[in-house]
């Protein structure tokens, strides 16, 4: 009895390149990736960033069901090769990159909906064969959408929409804090589709903007918005939504987004200059995320989308 | 009120007289016009008009934001949900839901996929769309682009992506479209209804200092225009200094 060691359970953390080099492999093996937040919520870009630095191609990208900034970085470094995201917007603009590639042929952008999406993943997360789906009738997606098959409804023999699993091999993930076996907590006022895409998953790595006690996970369990059982890895990685939110905590970079923007469009018509400078010096450039940081503008600039996310 | 009133507040002000007291209502992707109606319709008539349906119930908005899924808008609202909240509401639908596009046709059909070539060769790539069910779902839905030009409102969009009414009453039954779908189209220059019978477009007003000649110019259909077209009511002083002071207090709508 005496003398034997108690056992010590595994920390989830690590570094960034490594959980980077962890979703390549996975990657390799099954291409599906989804990403979590929401447009310009909650988007782990430092994850997304890291993967493109270690190198990514003929990704799957799926997400919850509207994206914009990270699947057109994504895009720009030629990592993608199909993109299954029903709305990919800067909302007060168009993704430069995904515009170009899809008009090229480089990239296939599939027309689909935000149930077939949600519906697929919720068939994953529950483990069954189809999610049904009847709120989907006239418009013309529905023509294309490669996810979706029609089927007679076993109990009103109507014709229904079905959508079979959607299993991404890994899925990207940022909330605002984490303990270090992995249980996220979301402290931003909506949590969009991350629970869901944790169940539905084979791999979740998380990167979190600060890793904190497990005592305040135990104090409060209701806040845990996805348990660790859920998680693979989790990252440590201040603002590592940027320049996405990450409220709480910092608001989105609306200029540094724009900026991105106005290179992507000059690469599109034709002056990749600046966009290759951007990645040089925003991609695969840094070596940390605190190289990242300087380059971005360093803490003063930060500083600043935290008081805008304090005060609104 | 001093300064003259902007095409977005013109806008606004027509789309929150439309709704009532007691419906549940959503904004939709560009939300900045209809996010200040139904903000507008809550500060003076419709104080039971629930925001629902988009992850998020009742907002207390400090200001106007171009996007309404931002903490900076929603740090304060009464609950907050998630994705799989929004495909029961999604089914259930709601009393009204707000569009735009990239073209818009005689029949209220919206496009936002792709301009020119096919869905896999587009001539121009445009950003989909997330939710293509309230537009049938719910009981009615609002056409509010910003711009109003002969390019983006065609006689026949590129790619349906939200179906509004097809290509008339028959098309709109087979399709199983139950509901109302597009009551008003509301533009910086005009309101458009649909003609009861054939579902086409039709001009129902036209905002103060716009023609009717010119609101046909920059169509590219007919808008079947017979006689004299009323001119759209401008906001009262009531209207106007509510929505400056309580509810546009950064002045987006007219920047």
């Amino acid at each position: 009895m005496d003398g034997q060691a108690k056992p010590t359970r595994r920390s989830k953390v690590t570094s960034l390149q490594d959980a980077a080099r962890l979703a390549r492999g996975a990657l390799e093996e099954r291409p599906e990736l989804c990403l979590g937040g929401l447009f310009k919520q909650s988007r782990p870009i430092a994850l997304v960033r890291a993967l493109l630095a270690v190198g990514a191609d003929g990704l799957h990208v799926y997400s919850s069901p509207g994206a914009g900034f990270d699947i057109d970085l994504m895009i720009a470094s030629g990592a993608v090769a199909q993109v299954f995201i029903p709305g990919v917007t800067l909302e007060n603009r168009l993704c430069p990159n995904f515009r170009r590639a899809v008009e090229a042929g480089q990239v296939t952008a599939h027309a689909l909906d935000a149930l077939t999406v949600v519906g697929g993943l919720m068939a994953s997360a529950h483990g069954v064969p189809f999610q049904p789906i009847d709120a989907l009738r006239g418009s013309d997606v529905l023509k294309h959408n490669p996810l979706l098959r029609e089927i007679d409804c076993p109990f009103s023999g109507r014709r229904i929409h079905a959508v079979g699993p959607i299993r991404p091999r890994v899925t990207f993930l940022h909330a605002q804090e984490a303990d270090r076996w992995g249980n996220l907590r979301h402290l931003s006022t909506m949590v969009y589709a991350d629970q869901l895409m944790a169940r539905a998953s084979d791999m979740i790595i998380a990167s979190v903007d600060r890793i904190v006690p497990e005592e305040v996970v135990l104090d409060d369990p209701s806040r845990v918005t996805v348990p660790s059982h859920y998680v693979d890895a989790v990252v440590e990685v201040p603002y590592g939504a940027h320049p996405t939110a990450s409220f709480p905590n910092y608001a989105m970079d609306e200029e540094h987004i724009d900026a991105y923007a106005d290179l992507g469009d000059a690469a599109r018509t034709g002056d990749g200059t600046g966009l290759d400078a951007y990645m040089a010096r925003h991609v695969t450039g840094p070596k940390s995320q605190e190289d990242y940081i300087e380059a971005v503008g360093g803490t003063a600039h930060f500083a600043r989308l935290e008081a805008e996310a304090r005060n609104g | 009120m001093s300064a003259a009133v902007s095409p977005l507040e013109q806008m606004v002000v027509v789309l929150a007289r439309d709704l009532a007291d007691g419906e549940l209502g959503a904004a939709g992707a560009a939300a900045l016009v209809p996010m200040a109606a139904i903000a507008l319709a809550r500060e003076l008539h419709a104080p039971n008009l629930t925001v629902g349906g988009e992850m998020f119930f009742n907002p207390e908005t400090g200001r106007l934001y171009p996007s309404m899924l931002d903490d900076r808008a929603l740090g304060r609202c009464e609950a907050a949900e998630t994705f799989i909240e929004l495909f029961g509401h999604s089914h259930h639908g709601l009393d009204f839901f707000f569009h735009s596009g990239l073209q818009h046709d005689a029949y209220g059909n919206i496009n936002l996929h792709h301009v020119g070539g096919t869905l896999h060769a587009p001539k121009m790539r445009g950003p989909g769309a997330a939710n293509l069910s309230y537009c049938h779902t719910s009981t009615r839905f609002y056409i509010c682009p910003t711009v109003h030009t002969a390019r983006n409102f065609v006689e026949t969009v590129d790619f349906i992506t939200i179906p509004g009414h097809l290509s008339g009453p028959a098309a709109k039954r087979d399709a199983g479209l139950v509901n109302e779908g597009p009551r008003l189209a509301v533009t910086p220059r005009a309101v458009m209804d649909f003609d009861d019978t054939t579902l086409r477009m039709r001009l129902k007003s036209v905002h103060p200092g716009n023609t009717t000649e010119e609101v046909q110019r920059h169509t590219g259909f007919d808008l079947a225009i017979r006689g004299e077209v009323p001119q759209t009511r401008p906001p009262t002083e009531e209207e106007l200094r509510v929505l400056r002071e309580r509810i546009d207090t950064s002045g987006a709508l007219r920047a």
